[in-house]
């Protein structure tokens, strides 16, 4: 087997285009592969999702481009397990899922490595935004990427550490306008093509219709229940609390003297319970289902917490921590923070592992 | 290590030959064959002498050999062509086609359906013979009603030899059946001619198809030979080449080089069966020793010798060509037509059930004109490393 062949994760948008470039750049043996993760049939036929058949297609072109073998895998059973049925189990629960976290931490890494040891590499890259380091003591680690108007490592909380030492993410160090810059002067196909943002198996961008569905018909989560006000009164009807995540506005009707937002949902009696902003405010978290890149933090130590994509991490302090359970205190309380969502926890720049909220 | 070309099934490199046919053609005779002038009566000239050679070489008239570009266009004016002539003449067509059929007929059948034909698959054993009379009663006639149907409306699609397991099906068994019951008969024979002798199917049925591709001749190029007397409608519309069935400039050129290609395939096909024989049976035994719990698909009935379809049992359906790929040994998973799809075989699911080809890798080895028995002893070694190392990929922990 060839030295230093590595697989490259191409959904086919630009990220991943330029990462296969800049490591043929680099003089590396590069397989691209793009992972087919679910059904396409039921999509619209130029679905502009990244997972969609055009990014199969797209990335077959760059790395005939680039002069490197690509090959399509089905992951679509271990996807639908590991990620969708989780994502419609976490809405039938009341909770706002993370689906990138799940693919990342099993479809995206684990299913991929094993596909890649099987076709003799010892690396795997993809085109997200964040940086990894190996220090000489064998300890390999994740930063946040350097643009951090992309930076990607919340997705990357959950991600099996034994993987670490083995991950590249050449784009860590770019900017996005950077990036673009590499695709146009490769004339890569995929230069110019627009982010996606919608979730990859959502492609309509309702996600209700996917747990329609995929729910048993008559599923609570998509029944009629009562909206509360958070001082007990009935405001009015929802029809299914699966469309509703914590801090969301839309859909709650008008009539309040001032805005007023989904609180907490309480899948037991159906029951969405509403309240004006300042009640969305929490700052004491639990975190389940955790996951520690080099083991767990010290109770009473300081840290800083991601609560959300896009969101400004926090200080926070570690009360409790055991195997299944992280319990935290916010510096500043912090607005809407949402079972089902991620708790990404850094040391400075540095992802050391992360759970998912169970309650704030 | 030079790469190994073992996917001889999708895609079979020219002969020498028949390049150095097309290229003369393409110099000395770039006419259009329907013009009038000198360019175009000595390209009418060339087009009409491989026409005869076509022809020779098969055992059929002149007359019934029709240009076609490709073995997929080949069996979609055999098939829409004939169903739309019954339809025409005011009768419902009624189809009958393999279950493993190649997706060019089984799409085609398809379509007919959507033009409100009635079609019906019959199912094929593992050892290649096949359950008709079962389809014939979902058509909703008796099995023993043996008089012919009023005013010939139906059709027996069948695949001579399988693309994907090389498993030879019984035709001369289907033409007994089908003219007892006064169907037509289709022979998908794409992977048979070169292989097996054509000349007494080629004899008793009505429509026959077959690629110049993969008999080392051009891409684009196929032959539908339509025996005389068998009604069949365009699907392409424009002028009146090719009988008013292919409408559209002949390629001259690439006429030739199927006939070359023919030709030679069909003159070297007992020693080519010998040769490929060989090879195929030594792979086995090799592949067999290395990998014990192999399967080898098609091996329950009689099969070509260029094609050998193995199964490995607890890798991934898809990951095999890659990784052979990435080793320099080029073969394919299945149907090269299905590409893209992932997923079991239709063929093998057709063939050993739903949850052999859900579990079972499968690998199409196909060989041809320029194998050498070198490569297919280095191919041999290759697949069985690799497929050593996918499994401890899969079997250990991350």
């Amino acid at each position: 087997m060839a030295a230093n062949r590595i697989l490259v994760a191409m959904s086919g948008g630009v990220d991943s285009s330029v990462t296969a470039a800049l490591l043929v750049k680099a003089g590396l043996e590069v397989v691209g592969v793009t992972m087919k993760t679910f059904c396409y049939q039921d999509t619209p036929a130029h679905s502009r999702t990244c997972c969609g058949l055009d990014g199969i297609l797209d990335a077959r072109r760059v790395a005939d481009t680039l002069g490197i073998p690509h090959y399509v895998f089905d992951v679509e059973k271990e996807f639908t397990r590991d990620v969708i049925d989780d994502f419609v189990a976490e809405y039938a629960r009341g909770r706002t899922p993370n689906p990138c976290v799940r693919c990342n931490a099993n479809t995206k890494f684990g299913d991929l490595l094993r596909r890649g040891r099987a076709l003799g590499c010892d690396g795997i890259a993809t085109g997200h935004y964040v940086r990894s380091f190996r220090v000489d003591d064998g300890r390999a680690g994740l930063l946040r990427g350097l643009d951090r108007a992309k930076d990607q490592s919340y997705f990357l909380w959950g991600l099996p550490p034994e993987l670490l030492p083995l991950l590249h993410f050449p784009l860590g160090a770019l900017t996005k306008p950077e990036v673009r810059e590499q695709a146009r002067q490769l004339e890569l196909v995929t230069a110019e093509k627009p982010e996606s943002q919608e979730i990859c198996f959502v492609p309509t961008g309702d996600y209700r219709d996917l747990l329609r569905k995929r729910l048993t018909p008559r599923h609570p989560a998509l029944e009629p229940g009562p909206i509360r006000h958070v001082d007990g009164h009935l405001v009015g009807e929802h029809n299914g609390y699966a469309g509703f995540t914590v801090g969301q506005r839309k859909g709650l009707g008008g009539g309040f003297a001032e805005p007023h937002y989904v609180i907490r949902v309480e899948p037991a009696t159906r029951t969405v319970v509403v309240g004006p902003q300042e009640a969305l405010n929490s700052s004491r978290v639990r975190v389940n289902d955790l996951n520690w890149f080099h083991g767990p933090p010290e109770p009473g130590e300081e840290l800083r917490v991601q609560l959300r994509h896009r969101a400004p991490d926090v200080p926070a302090r570690v009360d409790a921590v055991d195997a299944s359970d992280l319990q935290l205190t916010l510096a500043t309380p912090q607005l809407a923070v949402t079972p089902g969502q991620s708790c990404a926890v850094f040391r400075g720049d540095e992802l050391v592992g992360g759970g998912r909220i169970l309650a704030a | 290590m030079d790469p190994i070309y073992l996917d001889h099934a999708a895609s079979s490199p020219l002969r020498p030959e028949v390049r150095a046919a097309m290229r003369e053609v393409e110099e000395r005779a770039p006419g259009n064959p329907s013009s009038p002038h000198r360019f175009g009566r000595e390209a009418r000239a060339r087009l009409e002498e491989a026409r005869r050679r076509v022809a020779g070489a098969l055992g059929v008239e002149p007359g019934a050999v029709v240009f076609v570009g490709g073995g997929t266009e080949s069996d979609n004016l055999a098939i829409l062509g004939w169903s739309r002539s019954v339809r025409r003449s005011g009768r419902r067509p009624r189809l009958l086609h393999s279950a493993i059929e190649h997706s060019a007929v089984a799409a085609a059948a398809r379509q007919v359906e959507a033009e409100d034909g009635q079609v019906e698959i019959f199912p094929v054993a593992s050892d290649g013979s096949v359950q008709l009379d079962q389809a014939l009663d979902r058509l909703g006639m008796d099995a023993a009603e043996t008089g012919p149907l009023e005013g010939r409306n139906g059709l027996v699609s069948c695949l001579w030899v399988s693309h994907e397991t090389g498993l030879i099906l019984p035709i001369r068994e289907v033409v007994e059946w089908a003219g007892a019951r006064g169907f037509q008969v289709h022979v998908d024979g794409v992977q048979g001619v070169g292989r097996l002798d054509a000349a007494p199917i080629l004899a008793s049925v009505d429509l026959f198809s077959l690629s110049a591709r993969k008999l080392a001749g051009p891409p684009r190029m196929g032959i539908l030979v339509a025996r005389a007397g068998v009604d069949l409608q365009p699907i392409l519309f424009g002028g009146g080449q090719e009988r008013g069935l292919r409408p559209g400039t002949e390629d001259v050129a690439g006429a030739v080089g199927t006939a070359v290609a023919v030709e030679a395939a069909v003159t070297r096909r007992d020693e080519e069966w010998a040769r490929l024989t060989a090879l195929r049976e030594s792979l086995e035994l090799r592949l067999r020793e290395g990998i014990p719990d192999l399967v080898i698909h098609g091996s329950q009935g009689e099969r070509a010798p260029h094609i050998l379809n193995v199964g490995i049992p607890g890798v991934p359906l898809d990951l095999l060509p890659g990784a052979l790929d990435l080793e320099g040994v080029a073969v394919s998973a299945g149907s090269a037509c299905q590409s893209g799809t992932t997923g079991p075989s239709p063929v093998l699911t057709a063939l050993y059930g739903g949850d052999h080809a859900r579990h079972t890798a499968p690998l199409r080895i196909s060989l041809g004109w320029n194998t050498r028995a070198s490569e297919v002893e280095e191919a041999g070694s290759v697949i069985i490393r690799v497929v050593e190392g996918v499994r401890r990929a899969f079997g250990a922990p991350l």
